[in-house]
């Protein structure tokens, strides 16, 4: 199955590491990247992404802010926060924002693959640390 | 001959991404990696890289001090420091650590090639801002930094450094003790210790006093919206 992935963190080396981990998989692709929430909202209408892979704490436009506008203007795109905060609160802001899909960064490499693809067939994922993984439709 | 670095650093994905970074660099590998800084020191006695890479904010042992305890075991280890900050008192201790490079993570992507080249080359490497202070006659006679000095940081010795870092990452006394090898007791008596030497009173202040010393780093949460919040989607 093909997905299309736009990766938005401020850090390059963390943008990489997860685009290394995504374009392992059989026809998903990193179509573009984007370093802020101003840019990410840019790209998003620009490249028509499946799924945004989204931090939240960034310069200029933060995740959530991001999310909230792209929820208005790019209604069709998913979005999955992959962020440090492994709070149940900032969790419930993100999905109200908007987001599919909520993966704490230091699980990352153990749960994005399922959240990437869980969310791009439109169904909720979120894990934080300690708290059992739910993937409901 | 191949250039052999380890890296240190709690997430994988950052991990993956100065793997991929550096393994671009033909002659260079990536002999190991750890994800806490007491595997840093572990595996960097085992594998003996010619460089080391650890973030500063790493949980069980943070990175200034991995960096301590590898140069306290074989002075001739090469370490740089990757941080999130680069504020007048992280340069400062990790000059005083003995790091012969400082890079920020957000430039990574853009300055850590060119400190390992540095380093292999038997030269430092820091951030602009470090030559700023240098100019700015922050190593002046007076202040001089030298890995022999005593750290600003007061009186706490590395043993106690090292159970302040585990009990503000909110371990009990019983699991510092397991991670340590020590008794419950002698983690207890260090404890005591520590919040007297640091007029405490709870540990509350020993979190707060870690975050400000960087024992322990956080990162702060964007703030909430001022507008009224919508209904629950969950």
């Amino acid at each position: 199955m093909t997905i299309r992935i736009l990766l938005v963190d401020d850090h390059p080396i963390v943008r990489q590491g997860l685009k290394t981990l995504l374009e392992g998989r059989a026809g998903w692709e990193v179509i573009g990247e984007a370093a802020d929430g101003a840019e990410a909202v840019e790209k998003a209408r620009d490249l028509s992404p499946d799924v945004m892979v989204l931090d939240v704490t960034m310069p200029k436009m933060n995740g959530l802010e991001a999310c909230r506008l792209l929820r208005r203007q790019v209604p069709q795109l998913e979005i999955l926060f992959v962020t440090q905060h492994d709070s149940p609160q900032m969790m419930r802001e993100a999905l109200d924002a908007g987001a599919r899909g909520y993966v704490v960064k230091s699980n990352a490499a153990r749960d994005l693959l399922a959240a990437v693809e869980a969310v791009s067939q439109h169904r909720v994922f979120t894990a934080l640390n300690g708290r059992e993984v739910a993937g409901l439709h | 001959m191949r250039l052999r670095i380890l890296l240190a650093d709690d997430h994988e994905i950052v991990r993956r991404g100065l793997r991929s970074l550096l393994e671009k660099h033909e002659g260079w590998e990536v002999c190991g990696e750890a994800s806490d800084g007491r595997e840093a020191v572990e595996k960097a006695l085992q594998l003996k890289p010619d460089v080391v890479i650890v973030d500063i904010g790493m949980p069980l042992l943070n990175g200034l001090d991995t960096t301590r305890q590898l140069l306290q075991h074989d002075p001739q280890f090469k370490v740089i420091v990757l941080t999130i900050t680069d504020s007048d008192q992280v340069i400062r201790e990790a000059l005083d650590a003995g790091a012969r490079g400082f890079v920020l993570k957000s430039d990574a992507a853009r300055d850590l090639v060119s400190a390992v080249e540095a380093l292999q080359n038997k030269r430092m490497f820091f951030t602009p801002r470090v030559n700023d202070l240098v100019l700015a006659g922050f190593l002046e006679k007076g202040h001089a930094i030298t890995r022999n000095e005593a750290p600003k940081l007061p009186t706490l010795t590395a043993r106690e450094r090292e159970i302040t870092q585990l009990l503000a990452e909110g371990n009990s006394s019983k699991e510092v003790a397991s991670l340590l090898n020590l008794s419950t007791k002698t983690v207890e008596t260090h404890r005591s210790n520590i919040m007297r030497k640091l007029s405490f009173h709870s540990i509350r202040d020993l979190v707060v006093y870690a975050i400000k010393n960087n024992l322990i780093q956080i990162e702060v949460p964007p703030q909430p919206p001022k507008t009224p919040a919508g209904p629950t989607a969950v």
